[in-house]
């Protein structure tokens, strides 16, 4: 179990002339409450970036399936795919509007094995063993796809590639980086940061940041 | 500060003194000359010279010898977490 | 030992360019307390709508320098906290820290010496509070700097590094350029390598203690070659900034 301090109460300082981070009028509505604008795009990590070859990467779908599949990189870049447009909100408080990523989606991965009617939730687990947890039906239908491309582009190492997860209706550590595989399960289990404090679910819109929000 | 070209896999990465702050805050003490035995390796370090990842939603401090996660930390508005499963142990000079 | 660190609102007294990027800063603490050479302060920012950044930055200071802290800040151009300090920071306005912060980077006279400080760029801070103390103590143990810059303008402490080189010949400072040399420059020209600390620590027959701080590459280079070259590594402590600093 992990040992939890409370946190002493903040001061009521200000910091003459910091305005902090913007929140620009002409875009405030499509940013989440708490969310602040960026251009650039950080780079978060848990650990050093993995470089797995790609004629040693693979993708697997596994657990309660009938029989799990497994896609070599040449396998997967023969899937069809499709390029969207959507906003990003880290849980560290940015927001990147109108990112472009090209990648399969769920739905089509899903056409290769037969999902067993127990199924409810979905482990995602990626090189350097980061895990992130996530309910089947806000996958499917478009809301999840294992994206290689950004902006026209493969997918640079740091940001995930060369594929990773991505789940924009949710906070971006859900969209695991470096992703090998997903695995069904019936019942939720918390990931590597859903089991430290953040939320279980993590919808931006809602505000889920931590667990108890 | 010069910019070397970087592979990002070390660059992202700063020593386990960057977050003396926090871990004194938990402790009460300085912990940056802590020593941490890995669980996985056995390998023993300072805390202060552990790698450590801290541009995410939490700190993971790792072993420089293995990379194993060896602690994790998470800042939440009303508690602080700190799981260190990957840790045997962490010895601590008795304080004087 | 150090017991609960708490946030304190210091008074900027001074504020002074170093290079074009860099300045220092120093702070009347309220509640100041003797640091060791090596150590940091935090910096919180707090904006009216309470949102908090926090940043940590080396102190420059020698503990000597009572009841004032010193801080040398690097303005990173798309930073968050750095081009605050650098442009709306004036002297007269408080600024929240905490510290001090930090036992593993340390190094004070009575650790003993020789003394090796290898720094890139901005990571000279931490190792200028470390030959101010000394010198402040008027220790006489020899101590080198290997220092690498880009440019001749990007030198901090230049002048006081030279006049404190000058004072005692028990301190040695080897500069090496990677981008741009002084005219006539007949030092290192090149990014700090296994060959050039072989002949820096030549005199101390590897039995130094070295302290190396800067961006995460080059320390990370200079420890493995001290390794290769086989000092002890618990003589060795390294402090990386990490890809910003900002």
């Amino acid at each position: 179990m992990p040992l939890r301090y409370t946190i002493q109460p903040v001061a009521g300082f200000i910091s003459r002339g910091f305005l902090g981070r913007r929140r620009p009028a002409e875009v405030e509505n499509r940013l989440p409450p708490g969310q602040y604008l960026v251009t650039d795009f950080p780079v978060l990590s848990a650990g050093p970036t993995p470089h797995t070859p790609l004629d040693r990467w693979s993708f697997t779908i596994e657990g309660l399936v009938q029989s799990p599949v497994t896609w070599s990189w040449d396998e997967f870049q023969k899937l069809p795919t499709q390029t969207v447009t959507v906003d990003i909100s880290c849980v560290t408080k940015w927001t990147k509007l109108d990112t472009k990523w090209r990648g399969v989606t769920f739905d089509t991965l899903l056409q290769a094995v037969q999902v067993e009617p127990t199924a409810h939730y979905v482990m995602a687990y990626s090189d350097g063993g980061y895990t992130t947890n996530l309910p089947l039906d806000e996958m499917v239908n478009g809301q999840a796809f294992v994206a290689y491309e950004f902006d026209g582009k493969p997918l640079a190492p740091e940001h995930g590639g060369p594929a990773r997860l991505v789940v924009p209706h949710l906070y971006f550590w859900k969209s695991a980086k470096w992703i090998r595989g997903l695995r069904l399960m019936e019942r939720n289990a918390p990931g590597f940061w859903e089991s430290l404090g953040y939320h279980i679910h993590g919808d931006p819109w809602k505000e889920e940041r931590y667990s108890g929000d | 500060m010069e910019r070397i070209e970087a592979d990002m896999n070390t660059a992202l990465m700063v020593d386990g003194n960057a977050v003396a702050g926090e871990l004194q805050r938990i402790f009460g003490r300085d912990m940056t000359m802590a020593v941490a035995r890995c669980a996985g390796c056995a390998n023993e370090a300072e805390m202060g010279a552990l790698m450590a990842f801290t541009r995410g939603p939490g700190v993971v401090l790792r072993c420089p010898a293995c990379q194993a996660a060896i602690a994790r930390i998470v800042e939440t508005p009303s508690a602080i977490y700190l799981e260190a499963r990957g840790a045997t142990y962490l010895r601590l000079a008795a304080q004087s | 030992m150090q017991p609960l660190i708490e946030w304190q609102a210091g008074t900027v007294t001074e504020i002074r360019p170093e290079t074009p990027q860099t300045k220092s800063f120093t702070l009347a603490l309220p509640k100041w307390t003797a640091h060791r050479p090596g150590q940091h302060y935090d910096v919180r920012l707090t904006a009216p709508d309470g949102y908090q950044t926090q940043r940590s930055y080396s102190i420059a200071s020698a503990p000597e320098q009572v009841g004032e802290l010193e801080l040398t800040v690097e303005r990173i151009p798309d930073g968050e906290v750095s081009p605050y300090l650098h442009d709306v920071l004036v002297p007269g306005d408080q600024l929240e820290v905490r510290g001090p912060i930090g036992g593993y980077f340390v190094w004070e006279v009575g650790l003993g010496g020789p003394l090796l400080l290898v720094a890139g760029g901005s990571g000279i801070v931490p190792l200028m509070a470390m030959l101010r103390h000394r010198a402040a103590q008027r220790a006489t143990l020899p101590a080198r700097l290997l220092y690498s810059s880009r440019v001749p303008d990007g030198v901090i402490y230049r002048s006081e590094l030279v006049q404190l080189s000058d004072r005692d010949h028990a301190l040695e400072l080897f500069f090496t350029f990677t981008r741009q040399a002084p005219e006539g420059w007949t030092g290192y020209r090149r990014r700090i390598d296994e060959a050039m600390l072989t002949e820096v620590i030549r005199p101390f027959e590897e039995r130094a203690r070295v302290y190396v701080c800067g961006p995460t590459l080059l320390v990370e280079t200079v420890a493995n070659a001290l390794v290769r070259m086989g000092l002890p590594t618990e003589l060795i402590r390294t402090e990386r900034f990490g890809p910003t600093g900002s």
